[in-house]
């Protein structure tokens, strides 16, 4: 058995949190509001904050800090999204105004087996009407524009690396340096850190985030349970035969004993999204998520449309999947707020979160306004933004489902009919909490080299190879720049092929027994994050440019 | 010192491109556009030569769509001083209606240097440059990879095959910039802050009828299969007969 949290380096908070002023900055920028994240969330923050200042006749320097070279260019998502926040953000415009695609029509959901399918009703909590279908790269650039017009600064290419503090205070962060070279040194195009400073600053990193992680752990903010995590990897095709329906799968190509499923939908009757989701709590050391994504395309349901199509794009990203105990106990404090997929405001049982964070950037922004307003923004000021999330359908929502994907660290089928409990005493059932524990603390099967499975031969034209995948995420990161991930010390070969499979795009390689990192192929995942290795900022614009995920 | 730099607005190169409808021009639903690479040569260089001078001024000149103006902050970002953009419709195919109307705003800019990208990487023509010049009666040089200027004198570098070519000129001059001359900084959060407030003039510009007309875009066909000729030395002598006989690349 091998537990991953053995070799699992901590997170490093003495390089993570800096003192406001420590050396090493070249530039510095002092702004009212830094977001850190140009998502959904940090964008919808953005956006609201922009209009209440511009109605209560305030005028705050807004800057957002993205490490994508362009909006939306690590952006991925499925996606089906509740238009609610989009209503609420932009009263004046109308659903078709929105960057969607089109409304969900047709909706299925199947068991599949290895070759065959059994068609089952559709989960209540599945249910899309009146949603529609869209991609997150997309809504991202859209969203941004509206922000640039109303006057938000939004800079591209700038990760943040490190936060800065002052006591308990955030306040603001510092950015990565670029032009390194292998070595770490300064090459001529170096460009030193910029220290970004704020009176408050909105952490919306996303998924795993890194100046999340380091404020909750930093602060010892706890959550009844601790976040769990699953990992997607997608791909965009373009078909010859037209899809119709948004199509969910459970069942093949995983094992009962892990969590997961698969997504179809349509962008355009012959632009199809699919993409296979699969919890980081599974048993066995071998899972490899993009190869069963890969294998699970020649059954014959999705065969069938891509038969004969185009691969366009691939990708890949984490999620965070506890749910409402996962919710850290607040996502407010001294100077700061955290939104988002870094607060875990994800409902897994409606396959959403969107909508979420998006709520929580608007519900941050009036917060923060208010805060600004009046004594400034204290832990206690800023407060009015947890009970702002937790008064509403956010909230509500995780409650109502709260055990539900805790439920499957039982099995598919017991999942199953524990979930179904759940849907019918709306959530109720079974009384209490289920406990969990990280993933990277659960065991995993290691198999002989004899039962392990053959290694997977992509033919290149339905089934890809990792590598393959990286190229179509339009990866093309400097292979000079120094490595970003932290990897443990006394890696054994079963190590080094567990972090192989876990991470779906090639970073990671056993070769002789040992492990070999290829670091410029990362795509910013965050699954050896969660497992294993872990993952910090590297120069601006690194890592995957996506089109339309 | 007194630079106008000419740019333009072009597809990335890592853009999956399709053809319209049409068949004569590129769909750019969903394309993302960025500054043309070469024409970032000439901006760095541009702001390296007023940096060094310690005073004067940088300008860009871009034709192009509304769009454009982006490309134009992209610029100001790097340092810029102020933005010129000569609305259009769309850019013309043909490279001497592009470089008549470039050589009208700059002709009475009183401009010392005259940088311009040597190419752009959608059409790969090499024009515009050496027409504005022959329009503004100025000296140009080509393609130039390293340069010096020394009060009213310049001395570029060429790479020709081979070896260089070594031009000596007066100014004013135009100047077509190659990869290599140096290496573009990337914009400071500071400067993408500023950039926001410099000049951008949009100038609605008409445009004469050009002498050239785009009648068909097609891709390249599709690359054919790799084939494995053999494995190791004993596999040699095959695959040189095959690249001489079928592939006829020998």
């Amino acid at each position: 058995m091998l537990v991953p949290a053995q070799y699992q380096p901590p997170l490093p908070l003495e390089r993570l949190i800096l003192q406001a002023g420590a050396p090493g900055a070249g530039d510095r920028m002092e702004l009212d509001v830094l977001i850190v994240g140009a998502g959904p969330a940090g964008l919808a923050c953005a956006i609201e904050l922009a209009r209440v200042a511009r109605a209560g006749g305030r005028d705050l320097s807004i800057g957002v800090l993205e490490k994508a070279g362009a909006l939306g260019e690590h952006s991925l998502s499925g996606a089906v999204v509740n238009p609610r926040p989009f209503r609420e953000l932009f009263p004046e415009l109308k659903d078709w105004e929105f960057p969607f695609r089109a409304p969900v029509g047709r909706e299925a959901v199947y068991l599949l087996t290895a070759r065959g399918r059994l068609r089952l009703p559709v989960p209540p909590t599945m249910h899309n009407s009146g949603n529609y279908v869209a991609s997150l790269c997309e809504i991202v650039r859209w969203l941004g524009t509206c922000a640039e017009g109303l006057g938000v600064n939004v800079f591209t290419g700038f990760p943040a690396a490190n936060l800065l503090v002052d006591g308990a205070r955030v306040a603001g962060v510092r950015t990565a340096a670029t032009g390194l070279d292998r070595a770490g040194q300064p090459q001529s195009s170096y460009v030193a850190p910029n220290d970004v400073v704020a009176r408050v600053t909105a952490l919306a990193e996303g998924t795993r985030g890194l100046l999340a992680q380091a404020y909750l752990e930093w602060q010892r903010v706890g959550s009844e349970n601790p976040q769990i995590f699953a990992l997607g990897v997608k791909e965009i095709w373009e078909t010859k035969r037209p899809l119709d329906t948004i199509v969910h799968t459970l069942g093949w190509p995983l094992e009962s004993s892990a969590f997961g499923g698969s997504f179809m939908y349509p962008l355009e009757p012959n632009l199809v999204a699919l993409g296979l989701v699969v919890g980081l709590d599974y048993s066995d050391a071998t899972l490899d998520v993009h190869v069963l994504f890969q294998r699970m395309k020649t059954h014959p349901l999705f065969r069938r449309y891509l038969e004969e199509g185009e691969l366009v794009e691939w990708g890949a990203k984490t999620i965070p999947e506890g749910g409402y105990y996962s919710v850290p106990e607040r996502r407010s404090g001294e100077g700061v707020v955290l939104l988002g997929d870094s607060a875990g405001f994800v409902d897994v049982p409606s396959l959403k979160g969107i909508h979420y964070a998006m709520q929580s950037g608007i519900f941050a922004a009036r917060a923060i306004f208010q805060a600004l307003s009046g004594d400034g923004p204290t832990a206690a000021r800023l407060a009015e933004y947890d009970r702002l999330v937790n008064s509403s359908f956010v909230m509500h929502d995780l409650y109502r489902t709260r055990n539900m994907r805790l439920a499957f660290k039982g099995g598919f089928y017991a999942g199953g009919l524990k979930a179904s409990l759940m849907t019918l005493t709306g959530g109720r059932f079974p009384g209490r909490k289920i406990a969990t524990e990280p993933d990277a603390e659960i065991a995993r099967r290691v198999r002989t080299a004899r039962a392990a499975p053959g290694p997977f031969v992509p033919d290149g034209r339905l089934t890809f190879s990792k590598v393959d995948g990286v190229f179509k995420s339009g990866n093309a990161t400097r292979d000079t720049i120094p490595t970003h991930l932290v990897v443990g010390r006394d890696v054994t070969p079963e190590l080094a092929d567990f972090y192989s499979h876990v991470c779906p795009a090639g970073v990671y390689e056993r070769t002789d027994g040992t492990l070999r990192v290829n670091a410029p192929n990362c795509i910013d995942c965050k699954a050896t994050d969660v497992l294993g290795p872990r993952w910090t900022p590297r120069e601006g614009g690194s890592g995957p440019k996506y089109k339309r995920m | 010192m007194k630079i106008a730099v000419c740019i333009k607005r072009v597809a990335d190169s890592e853009t999956r491109v399709k053809i319209a409808a049409d068949g004569k021009a590129l769909d750019e639903a969903g394309v993302k556009f960025v500054l043309n690479p070469y024409d970032e040569f000439a901006v760095e260089e541009a702001l390296r030569r007023k940096e060094q001078a310690g005073s004067g001024e940088v300008v860009v000149v871009a034709l192009g769509p509304a769009a454009a103006q982006e490309t134009i902050r992209a610029a100001l970002a790097m340092g810029v001083d102020r933005g010129v953009l000569l609305q259009v419709d769309r850019i013309p195919a043909d490279g001497l209606v592009v470089a008549q109307a470039l050589a009208a705003e700059l002709k009475d800019g009183g401009y010392d240097l005259i940088l311009c990208g040597k190419m752009a990487i959608d059409d790969y023509n090499h024009q515009v440059g050496p027409m504005v010049a022959e329009l503004l009666g100025l000296p140009c040089v080509t393609s130039i990879a390293h340069l010096e200027l020394q009060g009213n004198t310049g001395v570029a570098e060429r790479e020709v095959e081979g070896g260089i070519e070594v031009c000596e000129f007066p100014l004013p001059a135009v100047l077509t910039t190659d990869k290599g001359l140096n290496e573009p900084r990337y914009p400071a959060l500071k400067g993408i802050m500023a950039a926001k407030k410099k000049p951008l003039d949009i100038k609605p510009t008409a445009l004469a009828v050009g002498g050239l007309e785009v009648l068909a875009m097609t891709p390249p066909p599709d690359r054919k299969d790799g084939r494995i000729v053999g494995e190791g030395v004993a596999a040699i002598p095959e695959l040189l007969r095959l690249l001489r006989e079928e592939a006829k690349v020998l």
